[in-house]
């Protein structure tokens, strides 16, 4: 069992990063031809940065748009980033002291992750436009995100695991060793689930993450008239 | 046939009960038979494109897609990073008029997302079913082309995505798709072949636009006593205006065109109009084609240099004002042959403005008491560019100077103006008469906001800076309980207002209407309804 | 896609604009009318006529505005204004008149 979770988080680790490397490659290495950014923008670079700021940190344009979407979206999110952080004491020796000091943040920022998830589920059902729009995958989606949240909180409030166990598993794969891995449900459930999120991840829609910073009507410097864009592609056709 | 008997009759498609943006039940299919007319092959080839379907059409609209997303960051990117979150659901006035769930902004994406998925993506590949994609068929090709063509391009579901996912970006990409596979839409590539042909939209060649301007320069001579220019292909004037035909052509363009004009006479610039680019609207964004679009700019290049101008400024026009700002520079610059202490190119509203905080312009704003005033911005004005120095100016300036000629100002729902405006419902290539239902439909939300501000403020007039909008609501505003003439061009109010050198202001302050009166030099005259 | 008249076929687009512009005649102008609701009384005739003179000698149909003031020029002020104008082709003079004048549609923001 344990060489098999080793060799999938080898595997998922690949695709997680490979894939998503290939992506960000992709949308670094396609032209945008056109100034497009949705005015009003910024009339400069440091305005676009904290206008891209606002979007990563608040969910500016989601909370101008829908409060019950953004108050989900946001309580999961930020939940998720928390428990995240949490995770890293199981790659780092010693633990960060920040990463110690935000240990119990962590286990609350997981119930804000399951109501964020359960709302944005919930909307999916009721409410009538939303249902039309989605795809088994965007049910799948949130399914595998709950699944993940829910084993997670199974071993910290139910079913206790030897975390220490854990974590030398997971620094002997950083220095690749295979340790022994604790087998209780919770946690293969939790693990294989994680491995699962990490492998579709840049297969699926979870691509917003990267696209959001490649997108040029949230990215562009509204200055057209004072500095001429022009794509490789676009200048060709001035030959 | 039908659409255009209909357009006869007075009829309140909504009462004025309801808030602007109140989100409608799905009726699923309610539009889907709408469908514009397709241009016919000869105009298709004046393009560049097929004439008509071409029988690899499949295999080169999959191709399409993949040259496409490599051409347009915006593109790639936004076939894949939609979540369907539902955020832009209820954004579109489209969505709103129609209650078409595929007039949803994520729904109308989709329409071309699940091809590229199928095609393109491993997941579309290898299970199409769970990801929700989708064969190209000929029911999918005659789908896009109904939908995308029920698209205006306003860009107000990129408002509100938290991507900023753009509708009319995949939209422009379809119609281009569409285009190459020889389906293109009548209205829009009859136009263009216009444009290539003529100089503009209209199809108004020099000898009729001549004969235009000299017969409209009576009428401003008549009116005001004085001569005031309109000059056409003056090599060495300062400025070259360009403007859209319809300034030439409909009411009220025209009374935008004639303030104008008075503008420009009263701050003492040399300028001109141009037979050659006698167009400012640029419908090659409507159809996505870069190619198409250039071709069209780079005739506005042409006409500056052998004109000898040292400036350039538009006229009132919506998505000409985006083509001109954002993408002018990219199409047909540099323009390092103008004079670079003044915005290339600038609009007639910035102008307007220096000169109104300069002090040039005199006015009595009494002759625009009539009117109780409020603003619809312009979809492509308000989203897709800038006026000014400071973001935001594309909403101040034209308030600015309404305010500086009109004493009765209101604006409407502040969700429905700005960067949240609602679109006229004729935009984006849909001003066709075909499409009158749609067009509707589309416009309720703004007639809406409209009536609230009647009824709240006594509101009687509209003014905006669009041709397209000024059409269209001269069209859709019986159908809501307003005269055709209750919109106005924004210079119209100016034209009003304005009193040139030569001419006084009516001692008693009240705006008289005269109907093509003679004038003499001290009798004040505001423009004729 | 075509009128009938006298016996011939005349082909005439989506919109009801004839094709062929020589093929217009006074009697087909009837038959358009008709088929827009509109029955040609003289008024009709002197829009109609405008336009036709205006289109041999600019290749165009006039600005609303230039007809309206030829109109009143012939017919008087009473006459010569917009909302007749849209009394008399209720889809709008510069549209529905050319249509049964022969004339080709007025494209663009119009």
């Amino acid at each position: 069992m344990s060489t098999l979770y080793a060799l999938l988080y080898y595997f998922a680790t690949l695709v997680l990063v490979a894939g998503l490397a290939l992506k960000i490659r992709q949308y670094a290495k396609t032209p945008a031809p056109l100034k497009i950014p949705t005015t009003p923008a910024p009339t400069t670079g440091g305005g676009v940065f904290w206008r891209m700021l606002r979007e990563l940190v608040f969910f500016e344009s989601l909370f101008k748009s829908n409060k019950w979407i953004w108050l989900f979206g946001y309580l999961f999110h930020v939940g998720l980033l928390i428990v995240l952080l949490r995770h890293l004491r199981y790659f780092t020796q010693p633990v960060w002291f920040w990463v110690e000091w935000i240990q119990p943040f962590g286990v609350y920022a997981s119930f804000a992750m399951v109501i964020g998830l359960a709302g944005l589920w919930a909307r999916r059902f009721l409410v009538e436009r939303i249902r039309y729009i989605s795809s088994p995958s965007d049910h799948l989606m949130l399914a595998l995100l709950l699944g993940i949240a829910i084993s997670g909180m199974m071993m910290k409030f139910v079913d206790g695991t030897d975390i220490v166990a854990v974590k030398v598993f997971f620094l002997g794969l950083m220095r690749f060793q295979i340790n022994e891995l604790p087998t209780q449900t919770p946690l293969l459930v939790h693990l294989g689930l994680v491995a699962l999120l990490m492998i579709i991840f840049p297969i699926s829609k979870l691509l917003h993450a990267p696209g959001v910073f490649f997108s040029p009507t949230r990215n562009q410097v509204d200055n057209p008239r004072e500095k001429r864009h022009l794509a490789a592609w676009a200048a060709e056709l001035e030959r | 046939m039908a659409p255009l008997d209909d357009d006869s009759k007075k009829n309140d498609v909504r009462g004025p009960e309801g808030h602007p943006l109140e989100i409608p039940r799905l009726a699923c299919g309610a539009m889907a038979d709408l469908k514009s007319y397709p241009a016919h092959p000869a105009h298709q080839e004046a393009l560049g494109f097929p004439g008509e379907l071409i029988d690899n059409w499949k295999e080169v609209a999959i191709a399409k897609i993949g040259d496409l997303a490599s051409k347009n960051r915006a593109f790639q990117v936004y076939l894949d990073a939609c979540v369907k979150c539902g955020a832009c659901t209820d954004k579109c006035h489209y969505f709103l008029g129609t209650g078409d769930p595929k007039n949803m902004p994520v729904a109308r994406q989709d329409l071309l997302r699940s091809v590229y998925r199928r095609y393109y993506t491993f997941a579309g590949k290898n299970f199409p079913w769970l990801v929700g994609a989708r064969d190209l068929t000929r029911e999918v090709l005659d789908e896009w082309y109904n939908y995308y063509h029920q698209c205006s391009q306003c860009r107000r579901c990129s408002v509100f995505c938290p991507y900023g996912i753009d509708t009319a970006e995949i939209s422009m990409a379809a119609r281009e798709i569409l285009d190459t596979v020889g389906v293109g839409q009548k209205y829009c590539n009859e136009i263009i072949a216009k444009v290539k042909d003529i100089g503009n939209n209209l199809g108004l060649n020099p000898k009729a636009l001549r004969a235009t301007l000299e017969d409209l320069e009576e009428d401003l001579e008549d009116e005001t006593g004085i001569s005031v220019r309109l000059p056409l292909d003056e090599k060495g004037a300062d400025i070259l205006l360009i403007t859209p035909s319809a300034d030439f052509f409909a009411e009220p363009h025209i009374d935008g065109l004639l303030g104008y004009a008075k503008v420009f006479h009263a701050a003492g610039v040399s300028w001109t109009l141009s037979s050659y680019a006698s167009e400012a609207a640029n419908f090659g964004m409507f159809i996505g084609s870069y190619e198409n679009m250039r071709e069209i700019a780079l005739r506005i290049r042409k006409a500056a240099i052998e004109l000898g101008v040292k400036r350039i400024v538009f006229g009132e026009c919506g998505h000409a004002w985006r083509v001109a700002y954002s993408f002018l520079n990219t199409l047909a610059g540099p323009f390092d042959f103008l004079d670079q202490n003044y915005p290339i190119p600038q609009h007639i509203l910035e102008f307007t403005y220096n000169e109104i905080q300069k002090g040039t312009l005199k006015f009595d704003k009494s002759r625009n008491d009539e009117f109780r005033m409020t603003y619809h911005d312009s979809c492509n004005v308000a989203r897709g560019s800038r006026m000014g120095d400071m973001p935001g100016g594309q909403f101040e300036i034209p308030r600015a100077v309404l305010r500086a000629v009109c004493n009765n100002y209101f604006d409407m729902d502040r969700d429905t103006i700005m960067e949240s405006t609602v679109c006229c419902g004729g935009g984006g290539g849909l001003l066709t008469d075909e499409l009158m239902d749609l067009r509707t439909k589309g416009a309720s939300p703004r007639m809406k906001a409209l009536q609230q501000v009647t009824k709240d403020h006594g509101v009687t007039h509209m003014a905006a800076i669009c041709a397209i909008c000024k059409t269209q609501f001269s069209k859709v505003m019986p159908k809501f309980g307003y005269e055709m003439d209750s919109i106005l061009s924004v210079h119209q109010l100016v034209s009003n207002a304005i009193i040139l050198d030569g001419q006084e202001s009516n001692p008693d302050g009240q705006a008289s209407i005269k109907d093509q009166q003679e004038a003499d030099d001290n009798s004040a005259t505001a423009a004729e309804e | 896609m075509s009128y009938q008249v006298n016996g011939t076929t005349v082909e005439h687009d989506e919109e009801g604009y004839i094709t062929t512009l020589s093929d217009w005649s006074k009697d087909l102008a009837e038959v358009i009318a008709k088929q827009e609701d509109i029955n040609m009384n003289e008024e009709h005739w002197e829009v109609v006529n405008f336009l036709r003179d205006y289109y041999e000698e600019y290749q165009i149909a006039p600005a609303v505005r230039v007809l309206i003031k030829a109109v009143k020029k012939t017919m008087g002020p009473e006459k010569g204004n917009n909302k007749y104008m849209y009394e008399l082709f209720p889809y709008g003079p510069a549209k529905q008149a050319c249509k049964i004048a022969g004339l080709p549609k007025p494209t663009g923001c119009v």
